[in-house]
């Protein structure tokens, strides 16, 4: 057989007997190649409660070349892309090594949501906002475990819309009041959350950032 | 100078009529005296603007390598014979500085020894507080000692033929072979040859650290060539790679960029990026004459007499040819009625078409009866922001113009020297046509070929003057520059003339006489404009009109 279908095989039926990691491994379409990883979000993080699937493509080179992984659930962290979901994690680059399998891989992925690297961001927008405001950061990162990953807290969260549907400010992880302010001068809801958030008008930065200067990217 | 120039056939057309102006073979007679000094022999000596270089081929980038190896190991203190010689040319560069300081950390780095202790993974790979560790392993292996020893066990690779065994990659418990490095990771020799062959083949990679999880040692070109078993060609893609590595890390040394070729030059002149404000450094391999390239940068086969800096700052120019579309911009519009282009031309926004005759305004297209009124916000271009607006538009029309008129002559002599291969099959026909409509020899009528090359020639070295003359700061030397440059050009152009006229039979010995005299005379100036150029660089005569790197600031207000 095959070695790399042969090593596939098995790392599959690795994770459907190892019941306690919660590790899941599911084929997506009839090959072995191209795999839907899935695990819960870390406790203890604004991802907790959630339920995060992962894109698995085993390349032709596998396992001497490093899997391509990246999230189906969209996902609020530095290391991950907001829009593509994908993921900036050494050991899917250059720190690969043969020896690493799909679990370990996904396990590694379940642990950079416990521990983000902003220094070395995927997604620099949700960066900059983990550095300036850690808890508005989170409340954001929660939001979008609640709405993409069944996340609880549907009723809980004060921002929180009808179930269902979203809310763009806390989508954006704006407060209500900013949005208002600058809509009230006449700009359309989403081009002001948009540029707010390219701005990052979180936390200690809003004191920094002139009304003129988000007036005169308003206008752009 | 070269109207009283006189040659006899037999003495001035050496036999070989690829290297006719070449005194080797000819008898030293006289009239060879008559030729400029620089034109009889490239071995004489060295010119201002040529610099040394020395070709190489493939097997003596080889010895090059040998002897970094020997010095290597004498720095290091071990035996060529019982070391790995590519595994120390490979970590030299990781390695030699810092040495010194502390052998065995630098030896850890760069992957020829094992960390003294496992050291907790800096590695951000996650599954290291979950995942299966091998870290524990690897503390109780039997540490060997030092990084020669270690370097020296690691030549053969210890096969084991015995024990129930399941290879940690491929899961395969029927695979006989294993193979380890000092480390004792263990892995079926199937899966090393996948890896190894993987690493060359599909990254080009040299750099073959074990496969384990943070695991940083190297695998020896000798486990390589173990593991590849028959596989010739990675194993030669494999050495590529390592004299590819070796040159590209040796400033010395550059590799012809022509196709296919395996030819490299050694230029210690050129070797520091700071030389190249004083010299052009154009080489040639070797392999073929037309091997020419600059051991500075990428930008051109040969772009004599400029430097590398300047000549790159003109093609981004002429790249951007932003300022060509600016003007195209700025004074010509379309009418938003009839489409047809107008050029503005006076500073009255009131435009008429003189097709349709629409009115409108200049600023923003607008129909004109509309201005005036007040909400019109084109309005604001009526103050002395329009003035302003204006005065800058004439300023950067003067701008352009004063570039397009080095660029028309830049793309001239581009345009020219790439017809030159219509240029050569239409000589070529010509110099038939002369043998048989005239007494002459085949070896007799090559004077029209040489003309054609030194044309060529002449015209890279003016196109460039061009690139250089833009930058050059206004003064006396620039005007010196412009009249060799001048020179030059005159020359070439009644050289061209004289190639490109129809002959007679008749006339056919005065065309070859003035011809010949032409093609002395031209390569002359060429001579004179090359070395001059390149003195101007070596004495630091030339001052620019924008700031080049390596250069003093430039003075403000050239315009
Ligand atoms: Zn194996
Ligand atoms: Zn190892
Ligand atoms: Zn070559
Ligand atoms: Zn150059
Ligand atoms: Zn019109
Ligand atoms: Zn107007």
């Amino acid at each position: 057989m095959d070695a790399r279908l042969r090593r596939v095989n098995k790392e599959i039926l690795d994770c459907k007997n190892d019941r306690a990691s919660n590790i899941q491994v599911d084929l997506i379409d009839n090959s072995p190649f191209h795999l839907k990883g899935s695990f819960n979000g870390p406790e203890g993080t604004p991802y907790e409660g959630g339920h995060f699937e992962v894109d698995i493509v085993i390349p032709d080179s596998y396992p001497f070349q490093p899997v391509k992984m990246k999230f189906i659930t969209k996902v609020y962290h530095p290391n991950i892309s907001s829009a593509s979901g994908a993921i900036c994690l050494d050991i899917l680059k250059d720190a690969w090594s043969p020896v690493l399998t799909l679990k370990s891989t996904l396990i590694s992925l379940q642990s950079l949501l416990c521990s983000p690297e902003p220094n070395d961001p995927q997604d620099a927008e949700v960066a900059k906002h983990y550095m300036t405001s850690r808890s508005s950061f989170e409340e954001t990162a929660r939001y979008w475990t609640m709405i993409y990953a069944g996340g609880p807290g549907k009723e809980g969260l004060k921002s929180g819309a009808k179930s269902g549907s979203k809310d763009e400010v806390a989508m954006a992880g704006l407060e209500k009041a900013h949005v208002d302010q600058f809509e009230a001068l006449g700009f359309d809801r989403s081009k002001v959350i948009d540029v707010l958030r390219r701005m990052n008008y979180r936390g200690a930065n809003v004191a920094k950032i002139n009304d003129d200067r988000v007036v005169e990217e308003l206008l752009k | 100078m070269s109207s009283d120039y006189e040659y006899s056939d037999q003495e001035y057309y050496d036999e070989d009529d690829e290297q006719m102006f070449d005194e080797d073979g000819s008898a030293s007679d006289m009239e060879i005296d008559a030729f400029p000094e620089d034109f009889k022999s490239k071995k004489g000596k060295q010119k201002s603007y040529e610099v040394p270089h020395e070709p190489l081929t493939q097997a003596q980038i080889e010895q090059f390598m040998a002897q970094d190896v020997e010095n290597i190991s004498g720095i290091f203190g071990v035996d060529v014979s019982i070391v790995d010689p590519l595994i120390l040319i490979l970590a030299k560069d990781r390695l030699i500085e810092k040495y010194m300081d502390n052998p065995t950390a630098v030896l850890v780095k760069a992957g020829l020894e094992l960390p003294e202790k496992q050291t907790e993974s800096s590695s951000r790979s996650r599954a290291s507080q979950t995942g299966p560790r091998r870290s524990t392993r690897r503390q109780n292996s039997d540490q060997p000692r030092s990084g020669v020893s270690k370097i020296i066990e690691r030549i053969t690779p210890p096969v084991e033929d015995y024990g129930p065994f399941v290879c940690p990659i491929c899961f395969d418990d029927t695979q006989t072979e294993t193979m380890a490095l000092a480390c004792n990771h263990k892995f079926c020799s199937a899966c090393w040859n996948a890896y190894i062959t993987s690493k060359i083949r599909t990254e080009g990679e040299h750099w073959i650290t074990c496969m384990a999880e943070d695991c940083s040692l190297v695998t020896p070109d000798k486990f390589i060539h173990f593991a590849l078993k028959d596989d010739k060609a990675t194993w030669e893609r494999f050495q590529e790679l390592l004299v590819r590595h070796f040159v590209s890390c040796n400033p010395n040394l550059k590799f012809c960029p022509y196709p296919s070729c395996t030819n490299a030059v050694s230029c210690p002149a050129a070797s520091s990026k700071s030389v190249l404000t004083t010299i052009v450094p154009i080489v040639c391999c070797g392999a073929s004459d037309s091997h020419k390239f600059c051991f500075g940068c990428t930008i051109d086969a040969d772009h004599r007499p400029v430097i590398c800096a300047v000549a790159k700052m003109w093609l981004q120019k002429c790249q951007d040819d932003s300022e060509t579309a600016n003007w195209i911009k700025s004074n010509t519009k379309e009418c938003s009625k009839c489409q047809s282009t107008i050029e503005k031309n006076g500073g009255c926004n009131h435009m008429t078409c003189k097709k349709c005759k629409y009115e409108f305004c200049w600023v923003c297209m607008g129909p004109w009866s509309e201005h005036g009124t007040a909400w019109y916000s084109c309005n604001r271009y009526d103050d002395k922001s329009s003035i302003d607006a204006r005065d800058a538009q004439s300023k950067s029309r003067a701008s352009l113009e004063r570039y397009l008129h080095y660029y028309n002559r830049w793309a001239n002599h581009e345009q020219s020297a790439k017809l030159s291969v219509e240029l050569y099959a239409k000589t070529e026909k010509k110099m038939e046509e002369m043998q048989i409509t005239s007494e002459l020899t085949w070896i007799e009528v090559q004077f029209m070929k040489k003309a054609v090359d030194e044309v060529f020639k002449c015209r890279m070295t003016l196109k460039w003057t061009y690139a250089m003359a833009y930058y050059l700061e206004k003064g006396n030397q620039k005007a010196l520059f412009e009249d060799n440059q001048r020179y030059l050009e005159n020359a070439v152009e009644e050289l061209s003339e004289l190639i490109e006229s129809p002959f007679e039979p008749e006339t056919i010995a005065t065309l070859r006489q003035k011809v010949t005299d032409k093609t002395v005379y031209v390569q002359n100036r060429n001579e004179i404009m090359l070395e001059d150029t390149a003195r101007g660089f070596q004495e630091g005569r030339w001052k620019w009109n924008v700031t080049v790197n390596g250069f003093d600031q430039a003075e403000e207000g050239e315009e």
